[in-house]
């Protein structure tokens, strides 16, 4: 008691709070937007290669990618502060969310798997994307057409994370009623696993004609 | 559905007699029309077991001692109709507060340790006078402070908060709410800044995760969501440094 009273900073887990938002919403408007570029594919490889190469010429990639590798450690040290480290911790909430059969409690336990798992599958994605740079419609389609079953993974998980957490924070924070919220959240998170499992497709099918 | 056979599942133990293990025991029930947990168990300990433990009070869902977890979710016995239920019904006592044997557990000193950190009184400089009339206070904030005190500390969203259940000293949705009810009453002179010394941080306000298992699973219904965002921002805000009113007010309803 004593030690905690000593070590208590008034204000540290306000700002954590806000760092945890703040990141957590940069990602977020990053994932759909990285999404949206990458669906420009649908339109023609062109635009993908056109949009890909103005990113290039205004640096915008070489500061925008270091950008979000920071925020995403950042995220993953804050939000990851809530995740029991314990196991018995773990086993309780395991068990609490088996007995609740309650909706939000599930989608909490999943974000923290799945926020592991991106921890993971980013990274190497991040490795895959920098050592084969520059990003052209054919790099991409390699990629993706060796490893389609990987980006697959990582979309269903990138998205249910994003779609959950963005939903997490408005209701946290109070901005909109739970349920509309709700939808919209849901809505935008099905477009653009839609778009993105499209321009997965024409990505796979441009890789054999290469 | 009143015809049904119900099986009753319900988990025993006393700390008391540490000999005898944790252990589930059946009891087999002929439902009637209108029976509630709280009927069955009664019916249960005085047909057929009279030592099984459970608290009640009021059977009207006002005092909160009935809380128990009902086929997973913490409800009220008294306020649960065995007719929304299947014919199994798993009973197992509150988690997080201590237990006193099979489904009856301390909510009291839980919540008195809860009155005593949200230091729950009014606190005012004005000395009290018996003999004068009692001041006026605007109808909305009566009502107001109303909809945060209608909390019956039957302790469901505790039991229902995957926080509360691996953190002891979180204050949960009903210490949060508890809060809130001071922070919008006009008689308590604690400043901004002395809210967010009760409130702001990992045990108070900002240890929400949330998972609203406490708003889906409150059986008084209370704006809990509101509530707790409606503390965070207000305290958050206090916190920044961004200027407030002496006086907190809260939209509340």
């Amino acid at each position: 008691m004593l030690q905690r009273t000593l070590s208590k900073s008034n204000k540290t887990d306000l700002y954590l709070d806000l760092v945890e938002l703040a990141s957590g919403l940069i990602l977020v408007g990053f994932l759909w937007t990285h999404m949206l570029f990458v669906a420009t594919i649908l339109i023609s490889p062109e635009t993908f290669n056109s949009l890909s190469e103005f990113l290039d010429t205004y640096y915008l990639s070489y500061i925008g990618i270091p950008f979000v590798v920071v925020v995403a450690l950042m995220h993953f040290v804050i939000a990851g502060r809530r995740i029991p480290t314990r196991m018995q911790e773990q086993r309780i909430i395991w068990q609490h969310a088996k007995m609740l059969r309650h909706t939000d409690t599930w989608t909490w336990v999943f974000q923290a798997i799945t926020g592991m798992a991106i921890l993971v599958l980013a990274s190497i994605h991040v490795w895959l994307v920098v050592t084969g740079w520059p990003i052209r419609d054919f790099t991409s389609a390699q990629r993706m057409e060796a490893f389609w079953w990987f980006y697959l993974v990582l979309l269903l998980v990138g998205e249910y994370h994003a779609g959950f957490g963005i939903y997490r924070q408005f209701v946290k924070w109070g901005w909109f009623p739970r349920k509309p919220i709700s939808y919209v959240s849901k809505a935008i998170t099905a477009v653009i696993l839609v778009l993105g499992l499209a321009a997965m497709v024409v990505f796979v099918q441009l890789g054999g004609t290469l | 559905m009143a015809d049904r056979e119900l099986t009753f599942e319900i988990f025993r133990y006393n700390p008391a007699k540490p000999e005898i293990k944790p252990r589930m025991q059946t009891y087999k029930l002929k439902e009637t029309t209108g029976m509630t947990i709280f009927v069955a168990l009664n019916m249960i300990r005085e047909e057929q077991d009279p030592s099984l433990m459970f608290d009640f009070v009021c059977r009207a869902a006002i005092c909160g001692s009935c809380a128990m977890i009902i086929n997973g979710r913490p409800r009220l016995a008294c306020k649960t109709l065995t007719s929304t239920l299947p014919r199994t019904i798993k009973l197992f006592p509150l988690p997080v507060f201590k237990l006193i044997g099979d489904l009856s557990v301390d909510t009291g000193t839980w919540f008195r340790h809860l009155s005593i950190r949200t230091e729950s009184w009014v606190h005012t400089s004005k000395t009290f006078d018996p003999t004068k009339e009692e001041e006026r206070m605007d109808n909305k904030i009566a009502l107001e402070i109303y909809e945060a005190e209608r909390c019956i500390e039957c302790g469901c969203c505790i039991a229902g908060c995957a926080t509360a259940n691996i953190r002891d000293e979180f204050l949960g949705a009903a210490g949060i709410n508890r809060v809130a009810r001071f922070m919008v009453d006009p008689r308590d002179e604690r400043t901004p800044e002395e809210y967010f010394e009760v409130v702001g941080s990992e045990e108070g306000a900002f240890g929400c995760m949330g998972l609203m298992a406490c708003d889906d699973n409150c059986p008084m219904e209370l704006p809990l969501q509101m509530q707790l965002a409606f503390v965070r921002r207000k305290i958050a805000s206090i916190g920044l440094g961004i200027k407030q009113e002496k006086k907190i007010k809260m939209g509340i309803g």
